[in-house]
């Protein structure tokens, strides 16, 4: 009953061993058995949420102080009670401070905590979908269809606003819906979706896009292909607030329907044939799961471009850490993969201040070595 | 021409064959040319525009595809940009390639050198030096009259903008090179410099690379009395792009409307029409000195 988040897991029973309590993505019996042997109770859910949902507060209020200008949380009560008591964000009442942080860094940090959050659930939700650790938002082939539809924009030099949005966002949302709908119909085969199809389908559409991605930068004048690249390498610039609540409502509405999806993934794990005869509609929670995810990397990837690594490496750290259960995995590694790109995000703008770091770069090689750790020294987790 | 009547000056028309020809280009290459090339291909829009100032466009036999200045230029034979072709350079036969090294491969220089093609980089440090890249160009093609000439005017206008600003009080310059992401100059771009020429300071100066992306929160920390947008059809800033910059309503530029377009070329190319950009920037960073200076 405290499961609010999932309707259907108020049926949790401790003393009835549940289906889902060993069906770890990649189970490692000696490993991952002592976690999740834990039946998912919801004091457990309880116990690891309340903390991770207290530390990404605290998380935000930390980094919400570093920058260009370092703004004492002191300064930061302050304006956040002078915007609060008067409603008013102009420079005359908050100063440059507070415009500094009320329009530039606090929404990006939001967004950051967003996109972080997306990629990383989206990340789990693959990675048991697919049955491929790894599987990050980009194997779909969404993600270089919004980048195409970013490069198109820009070689046009399209460029005016839609609602008080960059038009930039949405020709990449539009070239996302494009390759969701082309890889959706490249792998239906006889009204069925075969996992291996949609991830080859993913797969060549990626590399094909990844190449007109190329010849357009190839033909485009050199400066503007510089600010092209740049684009791509992934980067988080401070939305307007309608913005960031459209993307908010949007992102959470997305991330929530996934959530309802968990039970049946723990299930879906051991293989389409056991979750059949289990009773799960397998061909129906596919398609959900991948028009879910789709839709949902399509709208980060408009936003921010490719930011690596958060969604394959976040996933398999917290799964470690917290076992399979996707209940408990997919909010968790929200959050963490939210943490984890706000931080990478902070250090992208202050490392080089006042220029910055893409912060694509930063989530990678941070990211990157400890996926190496994972392949070197804990290859149970791979096989 | 110039070399012709050196040669019957002399008496010694062989002479002209013996005088310096050697031209030591900006990667410190050595080329040697026994006569003035009379079939160049130029490979960057800053030198088509330096061969047709100093009137040879009968003599260039291919250009990039972003060479449309002056409009003869478009109409030249295309060979590339970011990647030229090769056997397209070859099969025009050039006696003289002359390439910016700015995008251009080690590989593609090296090819052309195994083939014997004369290739001639030129790279300007800063602006101030075009005049003299203009002027060795003038040598080697036998064109000094006309190119010392283009040389002379560009000094004589830097000068004249010089006089004009030095005195003035630096006015805090924003660069807008690409929106989406935020990319400027920093120090050691040439844009940079002519911000400085023109009697501006660049808001970007504390970094540490040429082209860094800016931090918007920099932005609102040095907030810029002025920004500048480049507008062009390839590579300027689009209308809408500019447009979202009024939302930063606290930038002392937004509240004074000090948002200005300038056409790229004339600050992107380094070439002669760069004096007609610095021009445009001191006019927009100091109006009141260059009105006044009509008035009399």
């Amino acid at each position: 009953m405290h499961l609010s988040a999932d309707p259907s897991s108020g049926s949790v029973q401790p003393e009835q061993p549940s289906i889902v309590k060993d069906l770890g993505v990649a189970p490692a019996p000696g490993r991952a058995g002592k976690v999740s042997a834990s039946v998912l109770t919801a004091r457990r859910w309880i116990t690891v949420m309340a903390p991770l949902v207290g530390l990404s507060a605290a998380l935000v209020l930390l980094c919400v102080q570093f920058g260009t200008q370092w703004i004492g949380l002191g300064q930061v009560i302050d304006i956040l009670g002078h915007v609060l008591r008067d409603g008013s964000v102009e420079s005359e009442q908050i100063g440059t401070a507070g415009v500094i942080l009320i329009q530039v860094r606090l929404p990006r940090l939001l967004l950051g905590l967003l996109v972080g959050a997306c990629l990383a659930s989206v990340g789990v939700v693959l990675q048991a979908l697919l049955r491929n650790p790894l599987a990050d938002p980009y194997v779909l082939g969404v993600s270089s269809g919004a980048a195409l539809g970013v490069a198109l924009a820009i070689l046009l030099g399209i460029g005016s606003t839609f609602l008080a949005l960059s038009v930039l966002p949405l020709c990449g949302f539009a070239g996302g819906l494009l390759s969701l709908v082309v890889v959706y119909r490249m792998a239906l085969s006889y009204g069925r979706l075969p996992i291996h199809s949609l991830l080859l389908a993913g797969v060549i559409l990626n590399s094909i896009f990844s190449a007109l991605i190329m010849f357009i930068t190839s033909i485009m004048e050199p400066n503007r292909s510089a600010g092209t690249m740049a684009w791509l390498m992934g980067t988080l610039t401070a939305p307007s607030y309608p913005a960031l609540g459209i993307l908010a409502c949007y992102l959470t509405g997305g991330l929530f329907l996934l959530l309802r999806q968990a039970r049946r993934l723990n299930v879906l794990t051991l293989g389409e044939e056991s979750a059949r005869s289990l009773g799960i509609e397998t061909e129906q929670v596919k398609r959900q799961i991948y028009l879910l995810s789709a839709l949902i990397t399509g709208a980060v990837v408009s936003v921010s471009g490719m930011i690596g690594f958060v969604g394959m490496v976040i996933p398999h750290a917290v799964r470690l850490m917290l076992g399979a259960d996707h209940r408990l995995l997919l909010p968790a590694s929200a959050l963490v993969g939210g943490m984890y790109l706000m931080i990478a995000d902070t250090m992208a703008r202050t490392l080089l201040t006042p220029a910055e770091i893409p912060v694509g770069i930063i989530t990678a090689l941070a990211g990157g070595p400890f996926f190496i750790y994972l392949l070197v020294w804990r290859k149970d987790r791979f096989t | 021409m110039a070399r012709r009547q050196q040669g019957i000056l002399t008496g010694m028309p062989f002479m002209a064959n013996i005088t310096p020809r050697t031209f030591v280009d900006d990667l410190g290459r050595k080329l040697y040319l026994a006569k003035a090339p009379t079939r160049i291909v130029s490979l960057a829009p800053s030198v088509t525009e330096i061969l047709f100032a100093i009137g040879l466009q009968e003599q260039i036999v291919g250009v990039t595809e972003f060479c449309d200045y002056p409009p003869e230029a478009a109409q030249k034979p295309k060979v590339g940009y970011a990647h030229p072709n090769i056997e397209v350079i070859v099969a025009m036969q050039p006696d003289l390639v002359l390439a910016p090294r700015a995008f251009l491969r080690a590989d593609l220089l090296a090819k052309l050198e195994q083939l014997k093609i004369p290739t001639f980089i030129v790279d300007p440090e800063s602006f101030e030096d075009i005049p003299s890249r203009i002027q060795m160009i003038g040598r080697m093609v036998d064109r000094s009259v006309s190119a010392d000439a283009v040389a002379k005017a560009m000094k004589e206008r830097i000068a004249a903008i010089r006089s004009k600003t030095e005195a003035l009080s630096r006015v805090r310059v924003l660069y807008v090179l690409n929106s989406q992401p935020l990319i400027t100059v920093g120090p050691g771009s040439f844009i940079h410099h002519i911000i400085g020429f023109a009697g501006g300071v660049n808001i970007a100066s504390k970094a540490d690379v040429p082209y860094p992306r800016l931090n918007m929160e920099a932005v609102l920390k040095e907030d810029p009395e002025i920004i500048v947008f480049p507008i062009g059809k390839a590579e300027g800033i689009p209308l809408g792009d500019q447009q979202l910059w009024r939302q930063w309503t606290s930038l002392s530029a937004v509240k004074q409307g000090q948002l200005h377009q300038i056409p790229a070329d004339l600050l992107n190319r380094p070439g002669p029409r760069i004096v007609e950009g610095l021009e445009r920037l001191a006019r927009l960073i100091h109006p009141e000195a260059f009105a006044a200076s009509v008035a009399p």
